[in-house]
């Protein structure tokens, strides 16, 4: 395999997953039944034969650190690299939507120094999608680019994530401008996927080379440069989903009922690793009725579920309805309640017969622990 | 506190031929059970949750999918440097090698590793067996009674009881006699096929069972009895829970079929005592939008398109649209494709069944009374298929009447 390392960053927020998000850093926001929104990342790294990689936690790690552990599930408890955790720092007024913040580069320089990889790569967590980087790797040192950004070709919605970065790019795939995105539809845009591949020996420069003036955002430093740099880049085919506000995540997990976009994420050649929990198979009563569901394992299931997403070990009780829902681990729906576009957090119980309906498209968000 | 004082030998090498077509690819201790599991794993999750940490896994019998699901026992906790699991199978010296001949000559091969750890006491376990025990409890009576060898037993039908190692105790639990497969038994009181010993005593009646040329090495025929006659303190420890050795393919199906109970006597379910497995990376699993199930354990990576009624669901099995599956066991990542119908039927890994296929017994017919049909590990049956009550299907034996649609099924 290529010497590659990579970095995930993890140390940015947003304002706009309301609850879900706010004991918890985005990258260990719940997903998909049994996922949280970094193993995509992480996987997608282990997968390409990544061997070495580090891991910028925010402030708040510790439900990073309680997922990851050794990083045994992703397979990088390694003698050799392995899995590092590199403390992010405190961001002050930094804009918080900023992913890729130099001090947090600057802090855990040491990552960079003690590996020889030739090349890194940078990304985000708050993305889902199932990429073998080998080929852009291979397309990266063939054509001896500085850098190589990721990214998909989509069409933009109004309103929707305003700090998404789009790739202006010439005739020769070349990066020549880097654009914050409009706040008007636009179509075919290529949005950038928070994933940069780089000469280490390239980022170790602007590191050193910033180090008085570290509050820069390395995507600062590219635009800076983009004429003496030569940036390539490279779409995505596959699925690629975004998560930047609470409605899209809602929709990124429905998106996962669709059986196309389930074979491609989960079921190829490539697997989405996360931490394993030795649950039980998840067991259905003799009057329970499941439509168009995606259930993890350790759920025991007495009433009706359609268009949900249930997580591990979640209970449903007897006549219980629950429809366009994503309930989290361990959550318990009491005996004839009645849930209609709820995002219910972990460890959530829904008492006898209560009845919560959100709005289609604007779900109620319920915190970790609540009871109602 | 047990580290290394005692160590576990789980026998893992029989081929259970009784479970047919089941084990024709796999060693007993590797069939799939209860949707998610390994037999194997109910005994190594036992000695992780009992804290023993050295586990000798003695195989012979096609190992291949075993070895590879054991790995080096992470998915159990038991990855150590000093210690874990080992898998043992027959090696040969300078003076030749041989198979396992019996469970006695099976650890007796093995001297030298149970040697190298040096316990104090050798538990010798079965992978063949599903139940949830400490074995803690049994230690500490074997300390308590000064014991030279511990038994496990439990009370068993007394139709059934030829089946097993019969004890009978004194009223302190001393066994005063054992009798392997008796065929009149005169104690219901049947040996689980778990021993603790003493490992002083039993390097000595292994190598002592060894010179004599008419054993059958095995410790229930011969080494237990041996050790009788020479009046050593054989205790008995009485298991009060769920155990099954599943030998047939009929008590392997109501095994399974158990844990759709309501209150299964075998809990899978219950968190306090985590039975660990070696799974695959799979997503939850889905069901689709005309997908009706009902009184069903299913298990991550299925689809499930069609109609699940009484059944037991291994990880990434696929049912097509249209097909309905009732009071089945269908084993890891096997396909029903769509508009088929599967009934009383256990379906191989990786098998699949053609479209507009009937698989088991007849309509009308009552399920209860019906035979299982079982569709060996990696056959594919055609489409329009009809493989009638009771029949086993194995490879290249597929003399299958074609049946049409209109004929009245589907």
């Amino acid at each position: 395999m290529s010497k590659a390392i990579g970095i995930i960053a993890c140390n940015y927020r947003t304002d706009s997953l309301l609850g879900i998000a706010m004991d918890r850093p985005i990258a260990a926001v719940p997903f998909g039944g049994r996922y949280r929104l970094m193993d995509f990342a992480l996987s997608n790294m282990v997968n390409s034969g990544l061997r070495t990689v580090g891991i910028i936690t925010p402030h708040l790690y510790r439900p990073i650190l309680d997922h990851l552990g050794a990083g045994k599930d992703w397979y990088l408890d390694r003698k050799t690299g392995g899995m590092f955790i590199l403390p992010g720092t405190r961001h002050g007024i930094y804009p918080r939507y900023r992913k890729f913040a130099l001090k947090d580069f600057v802090k855990n320089i040491e990552f960079l120094e003690r590996d020889n990889a030739d090349t890194i790569i940078i990304s985000g967590c708050n993305n889902i999608f199932n990429l073998d980087y080998t080929s852009v790797l291979r397309n990266h040192e063939e054509k001896e680019a500085d850098l190589t950004l990721i990214y998909k070709e989509l069409d933009l919605e109004v309103e929707e994530d305003s700090y998404g970065v789009v790739l202006k790019v010439d005739e020769n795939n070349q990066v020549v401008g880097l654009e914050g995105v409009q706040s008007q539809v636009s179509k075919n845009v290529k949005y950038f996927a928070d994933l940069i591949i780089m000469k280490t020996k390239l980022l170790r420069d602007i590191l050193k080379g910033h180090e008085d003036n570290d509050d820069m955002d390395l995507m600062d430093v590219l635009e800076e440069n983009i004429q003496s740099l030569k940036i390539l880049a490279c779409p995505i085919s596959g699925y690629f989903g975004r998560i930047f506000s609470i409605q899209s995540y809602f929709q990124r997990s429905m998106d996962m009922l669709n059986p196309s976009v389930r074979d491609e994420l989960f079921m190829g050649t490539y697997r989405i690793h996360t931490k394993i929990k030795d649950n039980p198979p998840t067991k259905y009563g003799a009057w329970s009725s499941i439509k168009d569901s995606l259930v993890s394992s350790g759920c025991t299931i007495h009433g009706n579920v359609t268009r949900s997403i249930l997580f591990r070990g979640v209970q449903v009780e007897a006549e219980a309805r629950v429809s366009n829902c994503i309930i989290m681990q361990n959550c318990v729906i009491g005996k004839g309640a009645v849930l209609e576009n709820v995002i219910l957090d972990k460890h959530g119980q829904i008492n006898t017969k209560s009845v919560i309906k959100g709005k289609n498209n604007l779900p109620v968000v319920l915190n970790k622990c609540s009871v109602v | 506190m047990l580290r290394n004082r005692c160590i576990a030998m789980l026998l893992a090498g029989g081929q259970g031929s009784r479970l047919g077509c089941l084990t024709r690819n796999i060693a007993k201790p590797a069939v799939s059970f209860g949707g998610k599991y390994r037999i194997i794993d109910f005994s190594l999750s036992n000695c992780v949750n009992s804290n023993l940490d050295t586990v000798g896994v003695l195989t012979q019998y096609k190992p291949f999918v075993l070895n590879s699901y054991l790995g080096i026992g992470s998915a159990w906790d038991l990855d150590y440097s000093r210690g874990g699991v080992h898998i043992l199978p027959p090696f040969v010296g300078e003076q030749g090698g041989r198979w396992y001949k019996g469970t006695a000559n099976a650890i007796y091969q093995n001297i030298d590793f149970i040697n190298y750890y040096n316990p104090e006491y050798v538990l010798i376990i079965s992978g063949d067996h599903i139940y949830k025990m400490n074995y803690t409890d049994m230690i500490h009576s074997h300390q308590e009674k000064k014991a030279d060898v511990t038994i496990s037993v439990l009370p068993v039908a007394p139709e059934e009881a030829s089946r097993f190692g019969i004890v009978t105790t004194d009223e302190d639990s001393k066994i005063t006699k054992f009798t392997e497969k008796p065929s009149q038994p005169d104690s219901n009181l049947a040996s689980m096929g778990i021993y603790l010993f003493n490992w002083s005593l039993l390097k000595k009646a292994l190598l002592d069972d060894e010179t004599d040329s008419k054993s059958d090495n095995d410790f229930g025929k011969n080494v237990i009895p041996r050790l009788l006659e020479q009046k050593k303190n054989l205790y008995a420890y009485w298991f009060e829970g769920y155990w099954k050795d599943v030998g047939t393919i009929e008590s392997y199906y109501d095994a399974n079929m158990e844990l759709l109970n309501d209150k299964p006597e075998f809990d899978i379910f219950d968190t306090t005592t985590r039975v660990f497995s070696n799974s695959d990376i799979l997503p939850p699993q889905y069901l689709g939008t005309k997908a009706k199930v009902r009184n069903c354990v299913i298990s991550n990576g299925c689809t499930i398109l069609g109609e699940v009624v009484n059944s037991i669901v291994a990880p990434g099995v696929y049912i097509g649209e249209g097909s309905k599956v009732e009071n089945s066991l269908l084993l890891p990542n096997s396909k029903i494709s769509n508009e088929s119908w599967v009934r009383k039927s256990i379906i191989g890994e990786h098998a699949v069944i053609g479209s507009y296929s009937s698989i088991g017994i007849k309509t009308g017919s009552n399920p209860r009374q019906a035979g299982i049909t079982v569709i060996e590990d990696n056959i594919i049956i055609e489409e329009d298929s009809l493989v009638e009550e009771g029949k086993n299907v194995y490879r290249n034996l597929g003399n299958l009447r074609s049946l049409r649609r209109e004929e009245g099924i589907g």
